[in-house]
Formats: C-alpha cells, structure tokens, sequence
C-alpha cells in the first residue's frame, strides 16, 4: 500500500501519462518523416559548437535513434508495467468473482421482455433452463437459493487477460528490438562468380566483420521479362566451414538463406570489371581446339611451337561489337593481330579490309585461323548479411499482440444468470447478463436466451 | 468483357448507388434505399468479377500475380474493400444512411484510379522484390483496415452533422431528422475502429514480415511505415479514451476524422517523401 502513494508510482501508473507520451511519440515521428536529414545537418552547422556538440550526442539528427526517443520509450514501457501491476489486483478479484450469489441487485428492475411468467411444473421448467444455457454457453452452475433456483452460464471468462496479452505484447516486442539493436548486426559483402569471401563490410560503421566461414559464389543469374524489367536475381551459394562444403543452397530475393546464424539476402549485383572470351580456332587438317581467355592469359598452340597471349579484350571496340588482340610468338614469328566476333559482317561491309589491314585477320598466323565463340562477363553478387537474435521475440510479440487485440475486441466476457422463483402456482424466470464492455452484443444475448427459453417452454 | 470496361461501368454503378442513397436520405422513401443497395451489391459482383478477369488476364500474359500490387490495382482493391465492409455493416444494422458518406469514397477511389494522369492501369511485371505471398497479405490486411477506418470516418461525419442540432431543442426535422440515432452512430465508429485497428495491426506485421524476407530488416523507418505507425497510434490513443477514460460521442467521431485523415496520408501522401515504398510511385 505505501507502494501506491509513493508520487513517482503514481506518476508512473496513470493512463493519462500514457496518452500523453503516445501524442508525444506521434509528434516525434511526424517531425522525423517532415524533416529531411540535410535540412538538420545544415541547422546543425549553424548551432554554436556547445550546441551543436549537445545536438549530436543527443542524436537528435537522426530522430529514430535519439536519446529523446529512446527516453520516451522507457518511459513507456516504465509505464505500461506499472499499470499492468497496479491493475493486477482488481482484475484477479474480477476474475476470481464467485458465481453466486449473483452480484447484489441485478434482478432490480428488469425491463418486462426479460421477465418470463408461466404456469407449468417448475421442474420441468429447470430442466428446460438448464439445457438451454448448455446449449447457448456449453455449461451451467445451479444453487437452491431457498426461495427458488439460480442458474449461472458464461462465456471467455479469460478475456478478462485479453489487454495483458496485448500491453505484454508491447514489451516483448521492445525488448526484442532492443536485442537486436546491440547484438544484432549488418554487414554487405559483394562475391564475384567463383570466388569465395570471409569478410563483411559493416553496414553502420567503417569496419570490416570477419566471418568464421567463408561464402562461395557459384553462379549468378538474372532473368528478364520480355520487357525487360528483371524477373529473378538469383545467387548460388556454398558455404564453407574448416574448408569443406556445410551448405549450399540458392538465394533469391524474398527468399534468404540461414547460415550459422547469419541470414543472407540477395541484395544488389553488379558486373565484375574482367571478361572472358570463349575462342576457338582451326588449324588445316590438323584437330583445332577451343580456350577460354582473359587478358593477360597465355596459351600454347598445339602442332606447333608457337605461344600465344592476350593483349586486350573489348566488349565492343568501334561499334563493331566484341574483339580480342592476341600476339603470338613462335621461333619464327612475333605478330599481333585482331579477332572480331563478328568478322563476317565487317567483311562484308568492307570486301578489302584484310588486305588493308592484316592486322584485322584471324587467320594472321597461318595456318591457323581464330575465332570468338562468345564473350562472358563475371558478375558479382551483392549480399546483405544479418545476425539479428531478437526477431524470434518481436515475432513471438507480434502473434500475441494479434491474439490479445482479438481476445479484447471479440471475445468479451459474458456472464448471465437465470433466477427461477415460484409465487403461487406461477414459475417466474429472470435473465440477467454483465459483461466487461459492449452492451449491445450482450443484450442481444440475452434476449436470445429469454426466445430460446420461451420457445422450449412452448414445445 | 475486359475487365478495364467493366471496372468503368462499376465506377458509374458506384455513382449511381451513391445518389440512390443521397435521394433515400432526402425523401426518406424505403425503395431509394433499397435501389441503393442493389446497385452497390451488383457493383460489387462485378468489381469481384473483374478482378478476378485481370487475375486470370495477369497469368495468359505470363506475369502472373495477384492483381495486388502497383497503385492502381491497391486503389481498385481500395474501393472494393469499402463497399464490401459498408455491405456488410449495412446487412448488420439495416441502416442505410451510412452509404451517403461511405459509397461517395468508394467511387472516388474508382474515378481517381481511372483517371488520375499518372497511374498506369497496365498489367506490370513483378519486380523480385514485390515476388511475395506476404505482400498480398499485406495489402489485403491493410485495405481491409483502410476499409472499416472509412466506415468509422463516415459515421463520424454523420455524428457531427447530426450533433450540430443538438443545440436547439425542437423536433428533429429536415435531413438530420432522418439520420440514426447518435448512440448507434457512437457504437458504430467504436466498432468499426476496433475492427480496422485489428487489420491495420495485422497488416503492418505482415509487412514487416515482407520487409524481413525482402531486406533482412522487419524494420527500416522508412516514411510509409512511419506514418502507418503514427495511424496505429492514433487509432490506440482513441481505443484507450473509450476505454479507460470513457469517451463517447463528439470527440470520438472527431478522432475517426483525424484517423482517417491519417490513413490517407499513410496511403497517398506518403509517396511524396522518399523511401523504400515509392516504387508504389508509378
Ligand atoms: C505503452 C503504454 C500503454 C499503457 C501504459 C497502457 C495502459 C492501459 C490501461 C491502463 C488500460 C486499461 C486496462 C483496463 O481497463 O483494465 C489499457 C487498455 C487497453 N490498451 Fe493499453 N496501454 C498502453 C499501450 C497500448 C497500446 C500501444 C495498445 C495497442 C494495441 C494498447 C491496447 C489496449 C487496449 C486494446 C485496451 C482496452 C482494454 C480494455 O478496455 O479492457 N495499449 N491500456
């Protein structure tokens, strides 16, 4: 009791406080989503350094993670706990609330629909109570009162917990944040096609997180509609652990992967700065073969003794698409020379240009002739990567604050009473019903039960 | 039919609908009514029936998705989520005042849809992103909140316009005469609430839901998921003056205005302000 007049408690326990503290929150999210960051970036440039110093500790840039909100919160929840405790008390009475007698002078004045009078033998007419309270509210509860009976009936007598589960709701879910927002943790990584990575680019901070496993781009794909907007991003991933394969799996958007408690987002993707040239070449009368080329790599060509490189590979070199300059080295010879993809329509257009320009021939080093089957480009995969151990609880929060809503809005608590008293050779029935709210479905009961009664005595 | 025709006729049903009921609040005849509600009821088969044409058009097209998912389709949903809500609290109170302010909205939702200059009305594909069975219960949830909200809205309106002659104590008479009782207008904008809030909830966690398998953060503070914050706040600062605190009648239709003011902004006036939502911008 000294607990409820500490003024602090009190402070704490009213519910104005929190209507007030809502109102507040409402006016901090809408200063939040009307504000863009530059303008309080340039406001904070004006602010003398005392001030501005204050303005960045209190993080009032970024209104979501301020000292201010993270005060209202706590606040909040302060408060949404000592309700809870404080109403404790009154609601268990409630709930434990004996059935009988019925609560002093709920049979006082009774509007007439709710009154029944007949002259039949009163027990058959218990009887008929009693099977049509089972029938409406599964049970029933009688005591001989004396002067007559009373039957007792309800319904989700439970939902008297309903705004417990919904206001428990609320804290499960703050805390759940909360564990997220200090041991959670975002990181991008990009992984080229083939290569496998072990660190991760913090997404908040300038840092780097090393990952004890390392992730492997197998492949990277994307789909397009026939229009062209993009269909699928998709990554192949295998993920390795004391350098085997632990897992493999495919990533897509809206369709993460879990890895040692990181899940993995597909997230951005982007084309890798090298290519790679699928050429195949003939030698006359002898087997001819087929490579694949980046820059820089170096080849032998068979039946001969010559020794080949690559110079330069162009997607698209002077408007006449893909090409890759080679130089081949043999004991004789040193040369260089072009290789179009699309040689046949280049000499086509120009019928002399391989005598103009040798250098343009494929087939420079004879007897060989080159030519580019298809050029392919790396992509790499850009991954999002999250360690967040407080989803589980802000899940657990959401399905209880769902199941407490509809626990208060529609399930409410009902309790109804028949008092069957003789007067005379009349048996006269009273119904009478409370609820915790919403007076309209309860009368609606109520006179439900008082037909349903009538009907049966009829029968 | 295509199902784009067949949408123009529902705007039109919707219109006429509205002026039936405008007349049966005028004249106070019960046929007027009753035309009312033939007309929203076959505008409502057929809107079904024409989303159900751009469902099956979205799959002969190879596209296939819930007709769900750009601006235009959630106003269609919009409008339809209205009138079938209103239906059925009109099938629940047999009162038929409420469509004068409620079915209005629904055809608005329709004539802006149709043409508003920068809304496609094309079948799109669905980017990866939007690729999510969450998402349709996201939006199906969150319209369905929107929906009961504008029957809440519409009562609060008729609240306050019935309240005005409050202050004169002689018979009720002319238009307001004919309105419903203000305690059966209070019981409805608290039902309606509580219904909508129930969806709205259910509707931004499904979101989140979306936004965790999608980016890998239930949460991100964009604007659009700000302000529909700021309207379950709203929403949860009325319940609790009902509940606690008891507030009834003129206060309680003002708040269903100021929170369906905020479903508005939510749905459309949030597009303005950057953030990840925008590609609902078409
Ligand atoms: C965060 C601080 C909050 C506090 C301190 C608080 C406090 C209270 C209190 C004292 C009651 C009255 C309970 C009773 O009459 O037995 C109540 C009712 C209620 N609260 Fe909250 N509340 C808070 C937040 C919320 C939120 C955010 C919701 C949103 C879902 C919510 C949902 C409800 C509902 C639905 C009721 C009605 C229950 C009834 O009348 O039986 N509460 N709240």
């Amino acid at each position: 009791m000294s607990l409820k007049k500490n003024t602090l408690w009190s402070f704490f326990s009213s519910v104005k406080l929190t209507i007030v503290l809502l109102i507040i929150i409402v006016f901090v999210f809408i200063a939040a989503t009307f504000i863009p960051p530059h303008i309080v970036q340039a406001f904070t440039g004006q602010l003398s350094p005392g001030v501005a110093e204050l303005f960045l500790l209190l993080r009032l840039s970024d209104l979501y993670h301020s000292f201010l909100f993270y005060l209202l919160m706590t606040i909040l929840s302060i408060n949404l706990i000592i309700c809870s405790i404080n109403r404790f008390p009154s609601l268990w009475r409630q709930y434990k609330a004996p059935n009988f007698p019925e609560p002093a002078g709920i049979f006082d004045n009774l509007p007439q629909s709710q009154i029944i009078i007949v002259g039949k033998d009163s027990s058959q007419i218990k009887q008929i109570i009693k099977s049509c309270l089972k029938k409406n509210y599964g049970s029933t509860k009688e005591v001989d009162t004396g002067k007559g009976y009373l039957f007792y009936s309800e319904r989700c007598r439970f939902s008297l917990f309903g705004v417990y589960i919904v206001h428990l709701s609320i804290l499960v879910i703050i805390v759940g944040a909360i564990i997220g927002s200090i041991f959670g943790l975002e990181a991008d990584i990009n992984i080229k096609e083939g290569e496998s990575v072990n660190v991760a680019n913090l997404s908040q901070y300038n840092a780097i997180h090393k990952l004890d496993f390392s992730v492997r781009c197998d492949k990277f794909i994307i789909e397009y509609y026939e229009d062209g907007t993009p269909k699928t991003y998709r990554s192949d991933l295998s993920f390795i652990k004391n350098g085997q394969v632990a897992k493999q799996g495919t990533l897509l958007v809206n369709n993460p992967l879990t890895f040692d408690n990181y899940r993995f987002y597909q997230s951005r993707y982007g084309t890798a700065p090298d290519i790679k040239a699928i050429v195949t070449y003939t030698n006359i009368g002898k087997k001819g073969g087929s490579l694949t080329l980046a820059v820089g790599d170096s080849f032998d060509l068979p039946d001969s003794n010559a020794k080949g490189s690559v110079l330069r590979m162009e997607n698209n070199i002077m408007q006449m698409g893909p090409a890759i300059k080679l130089r081949i080295i043999s004991p004789k010879k040193d040369i260089q020379f072009w290789v179009f993809k699309h040689i046949d329509k280049i000499k086509k257009m120009n019928s002399n240009l391989l005598t103009e320009v040798p250098m343009f021939n494929p087939g420079l080093f004879h007897p060989f002739v080159f030519s580019i089957d298809r050029m392919e480009q790396t992509y790499y995969t850009g991954l999002h990567i999250v360690r967040d151990p407080g989803v589980s609880l802000v899940a657990l929060g959401g399905l209880l604050m769902v199941a407490g809503l509809i626990i208060v809005f529609f399930m409410a608590y009902q309790r109804f009473w028949v008092r069957l008293e003789q007067l005379g050779t009349k048996n006269i029935i009273s119904i009478v019903g409370l609820s915790n709210r919403n007076d309209q479905q309860l009368q609606d009961k109520i006179d439900c039960l008082c037909r349903r009664i009538q009907e049966e005595i009829k029968a | 039919m295509s199902h784009t025709l067949i949408l123009s006729g529902v705007t039109f049903v919707y219109f006429v609908s509205f002026v039936l009921y405008l007349f049966g609040l005028i004249n106070g005849k019960e046929f007027w009514g009753r035309a009312a509600s033939f007309f929203a009821w076959a505008g409502l088969a057929m809107q079904t029936i024409a989303l159900i044409l751009r469902w099956k058009m979205s799959y002969d097209l190879g596209l296939g998705h819930v007709p769900l998912t750009n601006f235009y389709e959630s106003m269609v949903f919009f409008a339809w989520a209205i009138i079938f809500t209103y239906l059925i609290v009109e099938l629940l109170t047999k009162n038929k005042i409420i469509g004068v302010f409620v079915v209005p909205i629904a055809f608005l939702a329709m004539a802006y849809s149709s043409i508003a200059p920068d809304v496609s009305n094309r079948i799109e594909p669905l980017i990866p992103a939007l690729q999510s069975n969450w998402l349709t219960i996201h939006v199906v949830t969150c319209f369905m909140g929107y929906a009961a909200f504008t029957v809440a809205f519409g009562c609060g309106l008729i609240y306050l316009l019935k309240n005005m002659e409050k202050g004169n104590t002689e018979k009720p008479s002319g238009l307001r005469g004919k309105l419903p009782a203000l305690a059966i207008l209070d019981t409805l904008i608290y039902q309606s609430t509580a219904l909508g809030f129930v969806f709205l909830t259910i509707g931004i966690m499904t979101g989140s839901i979306w936004a965790h398998y999608a980016w890998g953060s239930y949460w991100s503070w964009d604007p659009k998921e700000t302000w529909s914050l700021i309207t379950w706040l709203i929403y949860a600062i009325m319940l609790h003056l009902r509940h606690v605190r008891g507030l009834k009648g003129k206060r309680m239709a003002i708040l269903a205005l100021v929170g369906f003011a905020c479903v508005l902004f939510t749905y459309l006036g949030v597009n303005y302000l950057p953030g990840l939502h925008s590609y609902l911008k078409t």
